[in-house]
């Protein structure tokens, strides 16, 4: 959010607000292990359930059609065993059936023909009907009519449980030799087992298929996470390079998305360029100007008179229009992010390193102290120009020793601390040296260009700048820097 | 006092020569790279203004050549890049002061004086122990002429034990020259330092004497060069 809130500052809050829109539009999408997922398990339970329907009316079908062919054995029994005596009376055969003798035990049979009405009338049946009547749907006896001889099968309800048993029956329809009128054998069965036995498996089969489709989907789900485990790979590899981590993506990727990867890679290699070429194209013009700048100064400087005031006037403003405009240009160059992260104590002991030399003369002794493991979130110029312009300052006003510290102050943040022994400032003086266009031959401790600078380019890195004295006698100034994840 | 003035532009050269001149200097000038390292190695200048965007070699090349083939003049950077980065560049390179233009003349004859001044006030400016050579006042060093790479603290350790070669420096003198009071460290870090330093100068040449400290000798048969 650090990279987000430079670039809303240095280019255009628009710029901010369209990156805002976006990233709301990107994360508005569903994700793509959930569509994969949802389709996935769509399509299994669409096919899931056409199966459990299929195999359930197939074991149904079987079911019912060995009952029937039960049922169709014992009218045929009936048929062949009946006869009919001189006076046309039809006799049942003597076959002894235990079920068919208890009343409504489920299993029944009756010889009946049809006087005309749609009912059948009774002419012999099983003791298990008792005083009932086996009944078939019009249709039935129609069709039974329709075709003698053949078998027709139905469902009706028997006499047991106050006439509403489920019964499925069978009706053949025959003409009998010395009986005119057709006689209709039925039997019947109660369905009551076989309901239960379709009921039961259609539950199994619908448990077993349920557990399927889960198993499925669990599959789908684990395999779309791992498929895709490369892709969330890359979205934590980006997210490392935005936050400083790495420059660029290393990671081997599969065929399918390597193109991307590199395509990634380039582009960051890109913005670095474009950055890179800005940034020394800007300061080389700066820098261009500077030598023109020295001369003329130097020679209004040897001919005194009033065109000379108005040439070192207006080469100082050219000077100090430069110098902005130098740091304009690393601030834009820094906008953009280039995710950089820079060990701290080489940076330190480079600095400590470079001002012994150049304050030898006074004797100036820089302590430093940085663990090895703690990394500055921004260019290593920058980290220099922060660090190098207060350490230098400090062993500017100090009397013979300068004390640098950087440590951890929270996940990402740090704090570089840096004492001098020197006489340090009043606290109203402090407020004012962090001023702009404070004069660049300094007059007093702590003025001067070099903390402003610091204070600007801190305040492009999110941080922070204070002054306070230090326990030495001097200033102490206090600066809070992103960090980098170690 | 001779001073070599490189510097490639025309106009600034021209008004540097005559406030060099009107100073007290004898002056030579070099206009690019090849001529500024040929003068600096062959003639003995007490002082050299060195500008660092320089046609044919750059300005941070020429100092490193020169300081490579023992040129010990103090060389004072003219540069119109002030960044730190580039700093330290030149101050690694072997510069003794770095002037950022634009500038006050004045300001760069003030710079100058205290630089010849610096150089020439010290009776021996390098200490040597074998080939082993240091320049306290470039804060420099350097093993068969190769110069060093040292942190601030390797350096003072160096410097503290070429100033007492020969005898065997304790741990705890070590700690108390290197760090202030306020610094809490205990004398394991001293062998850390050491053993970096070892690797750097060569590991004969920091010898360990059981129980009582560290002592820096010459490697076998080597003189002490003056």
């Amino acid at each position: 959010m650090t990279l987000l809130g430079l670039a809303a500052r240095t280019t255009a809050r628009s710029t901010a607000a369209a990156v805002a829109r976006a990233d709301q539009a990107v994360l508005g999408r569903r994700s793509l292990v959930g569509r994969l997922v949802w389709l996935a398990a769509g399509w299994s339970l669409m096919v899931l359930a056409g199966m459990g329907f299929a195999l359930t009316a197939f074991f149904d079908q079987a079911a019912v059609s060995r009952v029937d062919q039960e049922l169709n054995d014992l009218a045929t029994g009936l048929y062949a065993e009946a006869t009919v005596d001189p006076t046309g009376q039809i006799k049942p055969p003597a076959f002894v059936d235990e079920r068919a003798q208890q009343a409504y035990s489920g299993k029944y049979w009756q010889i009946a023909d049809l006087p005309g009405g749609p009912h059948p009338r009774a002419l012999a049946d099983s003791r298990s009907l008792w005083d009932a009547v086996l009944n078939a749907p019009k249709s039935a006896l129609d069709a039974a009519r329709n075709k003698p001889g053949a078998p027709v099968y139905y469902d009706t309800l028997g006499p047991a449980q106050e006439g509403r048993e489920p019964l499925r029956a069978v009706a053949l329809m025959v003409y009998l030799p010395g009986h005119a009128p057709p006689v209709l054998f039925m039997a019947a069965e109660n369905r009551s087992r076989l309901d239960k036995d379709i009921n039961r498996f259609a539950l199994t089969t619908g448990i077993a298929l349920v557990i399927l489709g889960a198993g499925i989907v669990a599959g789908v789900i684990l395999q779309v996470r791992v498929g895709l485990q490369p892709l969330f790979d890359m979205g934590r590899e980006v997210a490392d390079v935005r936050k400083g981590r790495a420059l660029r993506l290393t990671r081997r990727y599969p065929l399918e998305i390597a193109p991307l990867a590199q395509e990634l890679n380039a582009l960051l290699d890109h913005n670095q360029q474009v950055v890179e070429r800005q940034r020394t194209h800007v300061g080389n013009l700066a820098h261009a100007l500077k030598t023109p700048i020295s001369v003329m100064l130097t020679e209004a400087q040897a001919h005194p008179g009033p065109l000379a005031d108005v040439v070192t006037r207006q080469s100082g403003a050219m000077r100090e229009q430069v110098e902005h405009h130098l740091r304009r240009a690393r601030a834009a160059a820094r906008a953009q992010g280039s995710g950089e992260r820079t060990e701290v104590a080489p940076v330190l002991d480079e600095i400590a390193r470079t001002l012994e030399r150049i304050f030898g003369d006074k004797g100036v002794r820089v302590d430093w102290e940085a663990p090895d493991d703690l990394f500055f979130l921004g260019e290593r110029q920058d980290l220099q120009e922060i660090a190098g312009n207060v350490m230098e300052n400090a062993s500017k006003w100090c009397r013979h020793r300068v004390w640098a510290e950087a440590r951890e102050i929270s996940a990402n943040r740090l704090l570089l601390t840096i004492d001098d022994d020197g006489s340090g400032l009043a606290p109203d003086q402090r407020q004012e040296v962090l001023k702009r266009g404070a004069r660049l031959d300094e007059s007093a401790p702590g003025s001067g260009l070099g903390l402003s600078i610091v204070h600007e380019l801190a305040q492009a890195y999110g941080g922070r700048l204070a002054l306070s004295e230090s326990r030495h006698g001097g200033l102490r100034v206090e600066l809070e820097l992103p960090k980098a994840e170690g | 006092m001779r001073i070599l003035l490189v510097e490639d532009d025309p106009d600034l050269s021209r008004q540097l020569k005559g406030a060099l001149a009107d100073a007290g200097y004898a002056l030579d000038y070099a206009s690019d790279g090849e001529e500024a390292q040929f003068l600096g190695e062959t003639e003995p200048y007490d002082a050299v203004i060195l500008d660092l965007g320089l046609p044919k070699v750059d300005g941070v090349s020429v100092l490193e050549r020169w300081r490579r083939a023992g040129v010990t003049a103090p060389v004072l950077i003219l540069t119109a890049r002030g960044a730190w980065s580039e700093k330290v560049t030149g101050f690694d390179a072997g510069a003794d002061d770095y002037l950022t233009k634009p500038f006050h003349t004045e300001e760069l004859l003030a710079r100058l004086r205290a630089l010849v001044r610096r150089a020439t006030g010290h009776a021996s400016p390098t200490l040597a122990v074998g080939a082993l050579r240091l320049d306290p006042r470039a804060a420099r060093a350097s093993v068969d002429g190769e110069p060093l790479r040292l942190t601030s603290l390797e350096y003072r350790l160096l410097h503290y034990m070429v100033m007492h070669s020969g005898r065997v420096i304790s741990r705890t003198e070590l700690v108390e020259h290197l760090y202030d009071q306020d610094f809490d460290r205990d004398s394991n870090t001293i062998e850390v330092f050491v053993g970096r330093l070892r690797k750097k100068i060569g590991s004969d040449r920091i010898e360990t004497v059981r129980g009582l400290g560290y002592r820096l000798l010459p490697l076998p048969g080597e003189t002490t060069a003056t």
